[in-house]
Formats: C-alpha cells, sequence, structure tokens
C-alpha cells in the first residue's frame, strides 16, 4: 500500500514522496507532533489555540507531488467518483491526473488566455472551465476534447459551477454578472447583475434550487436558480472582500471565504455567522475552503503562509496543517469518498500535492 | 430547498404563465420529478422538454400516426407512447443515442387510445383500444400475459329483459390507481368498473347516475379521492371506497357512488377536456372545451370544493393540462401546439439586495429583550490571550465572549431537512404486506430512484 511510488507525471519529471520513503527536506515537519504547531499566530484575531493531536483527529500525509504546470495552478477538482483529479492554471492548460497513482492522464489545451476555475459535471464525462479569454469551454473528458464554447461574457470569467442535474451552468467574472447557461446548446439562459465588483465565487445548492454567489464588493447573495430573483444578502460588518463561497452539504448554511483571513459559516435563513474559523492567512488571493466528512467533518481551505488548515467543524480548533508547499496554497479539494486532499500552489512551487489520511488506510 | 426563503407560506395555486413552449404539441405531461415535460405532436413524434433550459432535450420518433397518449415510469426512466398506429413504445432514457432507440413494442389490432404504465412496474402496461377494449399486457417472464379485461356479465337477471340483452357497453377510460392494486375503467354507458390487477378480475362496478359516457378519470396523489369527467359536462368527485381482496368465486361489489363534489360550468355549460389534481389534493384544476378561449377553472377542495378562480390563457382553446407533481405549476396545452407552464409569481423583494435588512409590510414598534444590549460578565474564554484583550473596550470584550459561546452551538451541515424531501405518500388502500404490491414488484424494472436523465451533448439540434 505505501510503496506504490513509481508515478510518472508525463512531459515533467515527477517529484514523488513516500510516506515510508523517508521525508524529503520539504516535508521533515511532517511528523504528527509537528503538524499541529501553529508556528506564526496572526496578531490580529487570535483563534482557539489548538489541542495535542487526538486519536481520532485527521492525520493527512503527503502521498505525491505531482508536477506538470508551468504557471500558477488556479483551481483543482476531483471528479465525482473521485478516480481523477483536473487541475487548470495561469499556463492556459487543463491537467487530469490519476487520484491513486498520480499519473498524468490528459492535458487539454484550447483556452487562450489563463484559467481561473473548473468545474466536473455530475457524471463524470464533462469538464467546464473558466478562462481570462472571456470564455466558458465545455471538454469531453472521455475523449479529450473541447466540445462547446459558451461566449457571452464581456470580462475574465472567474468561476463556474455545475447544477446537480448538469444540464446548467453558473458563472461568474469580473463583468460583475452571474450568469446561467444551457450547457448542452451554449446558451445564455441568464445573466444576473448580481454584484458591483468581479463575482469571485458562485455555486448551486444540493438540490439546483438556489445559487448562491460572491464578489469583491463583501456581499454573498442567494439566488431563485429558476426565477433570478435575489432571495438574500449576507454582508459581514466590515465589508471583507469575500473569495470563496459554498453551500454546506445539506444546503441549510453557506461557507464563506474572505480576505480578513476568516473563513465563516452562515446560516442564510437567520443571516447569522454560526462558524468562524481562523488561523490561516488569506489577505490577497481568493483562495477555496472544502468540507470533507470522510473520517471525521473537518473544513479545508489553503494558505498565503504556504500551509492547509484543517479545522474541526463544531470546535472550529486548527486540527492539523499540512506543510511542504513553497507557495500561497490557492486550490484544496477534499476527495467525494476517501480521505485525500489535494492542493495546488503557485508560481514558486507550481506542484499538486496529494495529502492521504493513513489513519483510515486510504 | 428554495421555498423556506422564498415565502413558505405560500404554496397555492397557479396564476399566470411562466413561459410558453412552442413544442407542436396535442398535450404535455410532466414527468414525476417535475423537471420535463413530454410532449405528444400529432405527426407520431414525442419529445421531452427540460423545464430548467425550456429546451427539447429528446426526440422520440416511432410512430407514423398521431400519439394518443403517453406516460411515465415512477421514477421518470421509462416513457411509453401510444398511438393510433396500433403499437405502443415504450422509451429507455438511459439511452443517449440520438436518434433514440425505443426498447419495446407492443402491437394491438386496433388503434391505442390510452396506454399507461403499472405505477410500481412499467413492465405491467395497461392499453385502451378505440374499439373499447382495454388490455393489460405483463412482460415479465414469470407472468408474461396479455389478458382483456371484460366486464362480468350477469348470468341470472334480476330485472330480466333490461341488462341480459344489453350489450356490452364500450371501455373508454381505463386508468391505474396510484398504488397499482386496481385498475379503474369508465364505460360508456355511465359505470365505473373496477379490476384487481393481479388477478384481473372485476371487484367492482359503479353506477354514476346521470353521468354519461365517462370521458376521464384523475386521482389524487394519495389515491383517496378520484374525479371523473363525463358526457353530461360535469365533474364529479368521489371518496374512493376500499375493497376487499378479490374472493375465488369471482364476486364483485355492484355499488353506486355517490359524488362528495361536483363541478360544472353553470353559464357557459361548457364541457372538460381534462382535469388534474394539485400534488397535496387541496385544488383541482379544470380545463375547459371552450372553442375560442383558454381557460383553467381552479375548484378548493379543502374548502369545500368552492370554485377558486379561472385562469385565461389567451386565445389558443385549451386541448390537455397536467397539474406538476410537487409544484404550484400547470402545463397546458393549447390548439396551436404551445404549451403553457402556468407559475405563482413570487413579488421580487428589493430589500433582499442589501444586507442584515428585512421588509416589513408596516411599522413596527420594536420591543427589545430584557437583557438584550445589557452586558454580562462571564469567565473568559482560556483561548483568547488576556494581552489580546485588555486593549479591546470591555464591551468589545464581552461581544467577543457572546460570539464565541454562540458559535458553540452544534451545526448540523450534512442532514437534508425533512421538509426537503420527497414526502412518502399514504397511498388509500394499501396495508403494510400487500399481496398485490408484492407480485407488482416481482421482477423490476431498473428504474431506480434519483434517476438523472443525462446531458445530451449534441453538436447540432433539430428540433
Amino acid at each position: 500500500m505505501s510503496n506504490e511510488m513509481d508515478v510518472d507525471s508525463g512531459d515533467v519529471p515527477p517529484q514523488v514522496v513516500g510516506t515510508d520513503a523517508g521525508p524529503s527536506p520539504a516535508e521533515e515537519n511532517d511528523t504528527p507532533g509537528t503538524d499541529i504547531s501553529m508556528p506564526q499566530q496572526p496578531p490580529d484575531d487570535s483563534p482557539p489555540q489548538p489541542q495535542p493531536p487526538a486519536q481520532t483527529g485527521p492525520n493527512y500525509k503527503i502521498r505525491y507531488s505531482l508536477s506538470g504546470h508551468t504557471m500558477s495552478i488556479s483551481s483543482i477538482k476531483f471528479s465525482p467518483d473521485g478516480s481523477k483529479l483536473a487541475s487548470s492554471g495561469a499556463d492556459k492548460i487543463i491537467k487530469l491526473w490519476d487520484t491513486y497513482t498520480g499519473d498524468v492522464l490528459r492535458t487539454l489545451v484550447g483556452h487562450t488566455e489563463g484559467i481561473s476555475d473548473i468545474a466536473w459535471s455530475n457524471d463524470g464525462d464533462y469538464l467546464a472551465s473558466a478562462s481570462d479569454d472571456k470564455t466558458i469551454r465545455i471538454w469531453d473528458m472521455k475523449v479529450g476534447t473541447e466540445i462547446k464554447t459558451l461566449l457571452g461574457h464581456t470580462n475574465f470569467v472567474f468561476c463556474v459551477n455545475y447544477n446537480p442535474n448538469s444540464n446548467l451552468l453558473v458563472s461568474g467574472g469580473f463583468d460583475e454578472t452571474v450568469r446561467v447557461w444551457d450547457v448542452a446548446r451554449a446558451k445564455s439562459l441568464k445573466v444576473l447583475p448580481a454584484h458591483s465588483d468581479p463575482v469571485t465565487s458562485v455555486s448551486f445548492n444540493h438540490d439546483g434550487t438556489l445559487i448562491v454567489s460572491c464578489a469583491m464588493d463583501g456581499l454573498i447573495r442567494i439566488w431563485d436558480a429558476d426565477s433570478g430573483q435575489c432571495l438574500k444578502t449576507l454582508v459581514d460588518d466590515d465589508n471583507p472582500i469575500c473569495s470563496h463561497v459554498r453551500f454546506t452539504p445539506n444546503s441549510k448554511f453557506v461557507l464563506a471565504s474572505t480576505q480578513d483571513s476568516t473563513i465563516r459559516l452562515w446560516n442564510y435563513q437567520t443571516s447569522r455567522c454560526v462558524k468562524t474559523y481562523s488561523g490561516h492567512t488569506n489577505r490577497t488571493y481568493c483562495l477555496f475552503a472544502c468540507f470533507t466528512n470522510t473520517n471525521g467533518k473537518y473544513v479545508v481551505s489553503g494558505s498565503e503562509d504556504t500551509k492547509i488548515y484543517i479545522w474541526d467543524i463544531q470546535t472550529r480548533q486548527i486540527l492539523q496543517v499540512l506543510e511542504g508547499h513553497r507557495d500561497v496554497v490557492l486550490a484544496v479539494a477534499t476527495h467525494p469518498t476517501k480521505a485525500i486532499i489535494a492542493s495546488a500552489s503557485m508560481e514558486k512551487d507550481l506542484t499538486i500535492r496529494l495529502w492521504y489520511d493513513n489513519s483510515e488506510g486510504a | 430547498m428554495n421555498e423556506s426563503l422564498i415565502s413558505p407560506f405560500n404554496i397555492t395555486h397557479p396564476t399566470t404563465v411562466q413561459t410558453s413552449l412552442f413544442a407542436l404539441a396535442s398535450f404535455a405531461r410532466f414527468d414525476p420529478t417535475g423537471r420535463y415535460v413530454a410532449t405528444a405532436r400529432v405527426d407520431g413524434t414525442a419529445a421531452i422538454w427540460d423545464l430548467d433550459t425550456r429546451a427539447a432535450v429528446r426526440i422520440l420518433d416511432g410512430h407514423v400516426k398521431a400519439v394518443s397518449s403517453l406516460d411515465w415510469s415512477r421514477y421518470s426512466r421509462y416513457l411509453l407512447t401510444a398511438s393510433k398506429d396500433w403499437n405502443v413504445v415504450v422509451w429507455d432514457l438511459a439511452s443517449t443515442c440520438v436518434p433514440a432507440q425505443r426498447c419495446a413494442t407492443l402491437r394491438f389490432d386496433a388503434p391505442v387510445v390510452s396506454a399507461s404504465f403499472h405505477p410500481r412496474n412499467s413492465r405491467i402496461i395497461l392499453a385502451l383500444m378505440s374499439t373499447g377494449e382495454a388490455y393489460l399486457v405483463d412482460q415479465r417472464k414469470a407472468h408474461r400475459a396479455r389478458v382483456e379485461l371484460c366486464e362480468v356479465q350477469e348470468e341470472s337477471d334480476d330485472e330480466g329483459a333490461g341488462t341480459s340483452n344489453r350489450v356490452r357497453s364500450a371501455i373508454t377510460v381505463a386508468r391505474f390507481d396510484p398504488s397499482g392494486k386496481h385498475i379503474f375503467m369508465g364505460t360508456s354507458g355511465g359505470y365505473i368498473l373496477v379490476f384487481n390487477t393481479r388477478t384481473k378480475t372485476m371487484v367492482a362496478r359503479h353506477r354514476i347516475t346521470g353521468a354519461g359516457a365517462i370521458k376521464g378519470l384523475e386521482f389524487t396523489k394519495n389515491g383517496r379521492q378520484l374525479v371523473s369527467n363525463s358526457a353530461d359536462r360535469t365533474l364529479r368527485q368521489f371518496t374512493v371506497p376500499t375493497y376487499p381482496p378479490p374472493t375465488a368465486d369471482d364476486e364483485y361489489i355492484e355499488h353506486e357512488l355517490e359524488p362528495t363534489h361536483r363541478f360544472n360550468d353553470p353559464i357557459n355549460k361548457t364541457a372538460w377536456h381534462a382535469m388534474s389534481y394539485s400534488p397535496d389534493g387541496e385544488w383541482l384544476a379544470g380545463g375547459a372545451a371552450d372553442t375560442a378561449t383558454h381557460k383553467i377553472y381552479i375548484w378548493d377542495i379543502s374548502n369545500e370544493g368552492q370554485f377558486a378562480n379561472a385562469l385565461d390563457g389567451g386565445r389558443e382553446p385549451l386541448l390537455y393540462l397536467h397539474w406538476h407533481p410537487s409544484k404550484s405549476s400547470i402545463a397546458s396545452t393549447t390548439n396551436q401546439g404551445n404549451i403553457l407552464i402556468w407559475h405563482c409569481p413570487h413579488p421580487e423583494r428589493w430589500g433582499a439586495f442589501a444586507g442584515g435588512f428585512e421588509e416589513l409590510d408596516e411599522n413596527v414598534e420594536y420591543e427589545e429583550r430584557e437583557d438584550e444590549f445589557d452586558i454580562v460578565h462571564m469567565p473568559l474564554p482560556f483561548s483568547i490571550p488576556y494581552d489580546y484583550l485588555i486593549f479591546l473596550q470591555e464591551d468589545e470584550a464581552d461581544m467577543i465572549r457572546r460570539k464565541m459561546k454562540e458559535e458553540e452551538e452544534e451545526v448540523d451541515i450534512d442532514t437534508v431537512p425533512e421538509a426537503a424531501k420527497p414526502r412518502e405518500i399514504q397511498l388509500h388502500g394499501v396495508l403494510p404486506s400487500d399481496e398485490d404490491i408484492t407480485w407488482a414488484d416481482e421482477e423490476p424494472d431498473d428504474d431506480r430512484q434519483n434517476w438523472t436523465m443525462r446531458v445530451i451533448m449534441e453538436e447540432d439540434w433539430d428540433i
């Protein structure tokens, strides 16, 4: 289980780090004791101090480090069955990786500018990509070809997501609109004048009836997917730039990352913040945040201090900090069924790392 | 899921047309999930429209004459189309072939006027011929059969000449009840016949006084109420009786059903083309057979069946209507082939655009709670360093403490609230271990709950 390290990532020699192969210098801190320590505390908002590692806490360790992108990696997403990982970057390409071996399966070329976000359809057959070339492209992942180009955004497209049925796409961008698309016909169905600054994140809820969007204007808005009406606006007192938002799996709350180095869980019915997660650094970039409930319920986010933070959803305490990247960790993704976290970093690093929680035997 | 944000107490009947689909359809029916409508065209094709994108997503070309009826299977995977070309075609929508391939064809000896799937198993099909005969076709290996459902004729007649010479009256409507236990059939003589699906024997015969030929039958979702449409231009609602299990000697109940409500148009005396219950059974919609206008009448069943509203859909007369399986929405078809999707619009709340505001209909005097703005001193949580707190105003520190305490509360991020889940409906007349239900569940089809139709990404769509 632990020695399947022979990884061929295709065009670029892979950098593979094994769990048993002895830690390389960069991963020396990965022993459980130091994982949990928090070297630098941001002085302004002190979070609860982390507890000593509990037996049941997360114990993620690096399994693979994947190289291939030549510019900052902007987004990584596991396929719905978890077998593949797609990554996109400022180098205008999309790469497809095997989650369990780390092999490069495919490189998709077509966008004429950098790509900011990607999204899988629910059957895993298609991938949508949002790019600075103002288009969204749909890729057939079985064949590896581009099959649709969605034209309409008048500026960079920054975020994209499918609805659960995967007949609709929702996208947001620097033209400050949220657009809903008919995927099969590459047709724009709705243009919501959603925000007054670039839209940084947009997604559907679990049954496709609601859309949540957030923007650099600091607002989180919830929309009725059918009528396009705005149903709710959430705003924090200090109005920090909002960089990522998503519904909880049951759609009762939204998780929002803001550039005051805080992630908040909002009850949007009552407009109240019910949980605050802090300790990481987020002041400049739009970092992704994820849920995982494979063997414990955690919130996972990258950080501008090159680490990845894992919080307990209920206690809001930092349970593990993953170190190893050498630049800002923009994107993280959690495996749909196994205790695997993927993370991706910017220019000075350019690797995608796959972290496995060995305690689950993944 | 969005209901709670829109307005929880606003679930009512539709009032206005939301959209019109140019479908060239002769009628349209929602699928059980409510995401699609299936439309039938006079040229023999059927089409499936996605209500999210308002575009046709499947074209089913299988008949050479007009499609007379169509039905969805329980979880929307299968669709059947019946046609005047004597065929019933079953389509498996899991197939993504273009053009779509049929998965079964049933041939009959006469034009088919209606056909439907058994509500629990799409391999049992009920078909009605234009000649007035109804067949139950069972395609399962162990039960393979095609049985004509025949009305029992009295042998020893009490009244002598009256019924013994009676010509067997033609069957004009045939439907499963929502559980699939019984088949209800209307006859040209104004009777409703009830058959047991498993034994295919008649269990009851109900005379409907004054109705004339029965033209249509519709059930509420739970199967407790039944509405009939008949030649006398009146819709009658009945409470469905509970039928005993069929006996060995083929006894049946002869019983006159008395309607609980009668619905008609007392002024224009219009006939009805179609009727449909709302999902909760609290509203009944009737599509008027008016030759000049598109009129839908809504009656409030929960309020003694009072007339509630007449919806005007413009100049194109109505042919058919069908209520959405879960929402307050109706699909009505015009004689020009357009499908009108009716909904109940929610007024745009502009207050939703501003954070932390709530719209009020009138001024409210705000009454603060006793301790709402009090500063309560509590011991500091250990996690906030003391030297950090001394920089804060005292009340600010209290606010942080209060906030920290509030955040201690557990949140549930995984469990979908019960109200958002599709409710399991208690079907009328179904027992816990019902022989008829077990029989229908033998050799099940591949129709599974939460089945989703795949999106076909076609280069060019030829609708």
